[in-house]
């Protein structure tokens, strides 16, 4: 079975126009507001729609798709009260640093013995259309994390633009199913375009890897053994200081995955609704009669990187940072977690 | 498709005045509701809010459930206000619970303080249940004063008990009260538990488990053979939400019983 076609640009369009009478279609865009211009953002596509390949990831996280900030996942005590089959959707601009987060999100909600039903069938009414990164914000470091900028699974589609079209590879049976549904858009891709690809892709990391280098990032292989050593570095206390507990880097991040469960009653109907919640907030941790194992700042800023770079490496075997850099752009104190890290190894080594 | 945080009706059939700050309240599943001892349950109180509780009555009886709850937060302090016949929701049973099966042909110490003894309570019943299975069953019980002591009836009766042996302290005495004056550690002293083949339970406050691991350590007990109930901030109850860390594992779906050998070696373990 062949799995990797090619699709002309001037085609796209009227993929886009078939889409949208069978899905919800989202695509990163460009838009300009007031002469000023936007970073890449989701928006909804529609017919007639012309989308724009993009170029690095949107500013929001794909959690933004399956989850939440606030919504109403159950009511109780009524029979009857259930949820619609979510809408189907497709995704495209989804990159590399996404579908890694994203790893984290589904091990979360679809893993062990309780599966979260509505995440489920959100998932499974979505088409993930990625995009191979052609170029990267200074925040960017997925390198770091051996996180190529380029999706190699996870994916339904993945295009990467070459000449006047783009590579388009199925990575799952929807993929294919996908390919199938519009087959008059696409054609097998011949083996000089897929040699074009693998010679742009490399020519792609060896520039983000020297966008990297100087930076002398704290790598996979060490980061767990930092979070045990590093454990009373006074990196803490010294990044915490400009921490306003706006709790962005949790709501912006790709693997971020607490919630908070609470309950309303309008009228006879009882509401269970669920929210994200944020590590970095005051009574994320305080127990009823008050006790707060994460009574400080301090606490909470390291509690958020051994939640990521020991607990996960433990449970399931990845650092749940994907190196996107979101939380790096949306802080107003300036903390870079990549800064965070080697300030940790600096203190380590400095203790040997 | 099963919704994981959708409750189930329960009905509180009665409620039974334990001390002050402590109820008991008997609950009826409206569907049949099965728990192992030591697993905890979500309970609802609708359109307010839930809390995890371990359930403080015998895992064979099905079709009631007892909760004892101290009144210490938001929660706890409009259920102590409720009325009998109020429905409430719940979900679970979540959690491992107890390891009854690791604690067959061994001298089994239990150490509880305060309210503490609400899932300890869960445990005797099912201890007593089988007691042909293990050698003794040794309880040392802590309250903060005489009226602070939880279960006062069923205390004595299972003072009679064979293979049990029982004793109660108070932190703070009072002229109502003839027996031991001091905390729970004071009176673990010369148990009659042979250290080699013992599975040592504590649960209680953070504070008093940790000055009694510290003492049961003292004594010779074996971090392996010593069960901790884990109190932490909880919602979801499943392993997803991600309040209840303690280093790698989640208190809820890891927990919330784990033995000090799997915790000795984390972080601020008793906060």
């Amino acid at each position: 079975m062949i799995k990797i076609f090619y699709i002309k640009d001037k085609d796209l369009p009227f993929l886009i126009n078939s889409l949208c009478a069978d899905y919800k279609v989202f695509s990163p865009l460009i838009k300009e507001i007031e002469g000023e211009k936007t970073d890449y953002s989701y928006n909804r596509l529609f017919k007639g729609d012309i989308p724009r390949f993009s170029a690095y990831r949107a500013v929001e996280p794909l959690k933004t798709f399956f989850t939440s900030p606030l919504e109403k996942v159950s009511g109780y005590f009524k029979e009857g009260v259930n949820f619609r089959e979510p809408e189907k959707i497709v995704i495209f601009g989804v990159k590399s640093c996404d579908i890694q987060g994203h790893k984290v999100q589904d091990f979360v909600f679809l893993e062990g013995q309780e599966k979260d039903s509505l995440y489920r069938a959100r998932r499974e009414n979505t088409v993930l259309i990625s995009g191979d990164c052609t170029d990267f914000k200074n925040v960017c470091h997925c390198l770091a994390w051996e996180v190529l900028p380029h999706p190699t699974v996870g994916f339904d589609l993945n295009l990467s633009p070459l000449n006047d079209g783009y590579i388009v590879e199925s990575g799952s049976d929807r993929g294919e199913a996908f390919i199938q549904r519009y087959k008059d858009y696409f054609v097998p891709a011949k083996e000089t375009q897929v040699l074009a690809r693998k010679a742009k892709r490399e020519s792609f990391i060896e520039r983000l890897r020297k966008h990297l280098l100087p930076q002398g990032l704290v790598s996979k292989a060490e980061v767990q053994r930092l979070m045990k050593d590093g454990y009373s570095a006074d990196t803490w206390q010294k990044f915490m200081l400009t921490c306003v507990e706006c709790a962005g880097c949790n709501l912006i991040c790709d693997t971020c995955h607490c919630f908070l469960l609470s309950d309303e009653k309008d009228r006879d109907e009882f509401s269970r609704l669920k929210g994200w919640d944020c590590c970095q907030y005051t009574n994320f941790s305080r127990v009823a009669g008050g006790a707060n194992p994460l009574k400080t700042r301090t606490q909470r800023l390291r509690n958020r990187f051994i939640k990521k770079f020991d607990f996960f490496i433990d449970n399931m075997g990845i650092p749940a940072c994907c190196g996107c850099g979101r939380c790096i752009e949306v802080c107003p104190g300036k903390i870079d977690i990549r800064e965070v890290l080697k300030d940790v190894k600096d203190k380590v080594s400095r203790n040997k | 498709m099963k919704n994981i945080y959708k409750p189930t009706e329960a009905i509180i059939e009665g409620i039974i005045t334990e001390s002050p700050n402590i109820k008991t309240f008997v609950l009826r599943p409206k569907v049949p509701f099965e728990f192992k001892t030591g697993q905890f349950i979500e309970l609802t109180l609708p359109g307010i809010g839930e809390a995890p509780f371990t359930p403080s009555s015998d895992p064979n009886i099905k079709d009631k459930m007892d909760i004892t709850i101290m009144k210490a937060g938001e929660i706890t302090s409009l259920l102590h206000g409720i009325q009998p016949n109020t429905p409430v929701g719940i979900r679970g049973p979540y959690g491992l619970g107890y390891p009854l099966d690791k604690f067959t042909g061994k001298d089994i110490l239990i150490v509880g303080g305060g309210v503490g003894l609400a899932p300890l309570r869960s445990l005797l019943f099912a201890l007593f249940g089988s007691m042909d299975k293990y050698n003794k069953v040794v309880l040392r019980y802590g309250s903060r004063t005489a009226n602070d002591i939880i279960y006062k009836g069923l205390i004595p009766e299972w003072a009679k008990l064979d293979k049990v042996n029982m004793m109660v302290t108070v932190d703070v005495g009072d002229p109502s009260w003839s027996g031991n004056v001091g905390l729970v550690t004071t009176i673990l002293k010369d148990l009659p538990v042979d250290l080699n083949n013992a599975a040592v339970i504590v649960c209680g406050p953070p504070i008093m488990m940790k000055f009694v691991t510290l003492k049961l350590l003292d004594l010779g007990f074996k971090p392996p053979d010593i069960y901790l109930s884990m109190e932490k901030s909880m919602s979801c109850g499943l392993g997803k939400c991600g309040h209840c860390r303690i280093g790698p594992y989640y208190v809820c779906k890891d927990g919330p019983v784990f033995t000090y050998e799997q915790l000795k070696d984390l972080h601020d373990i008793w906060d």
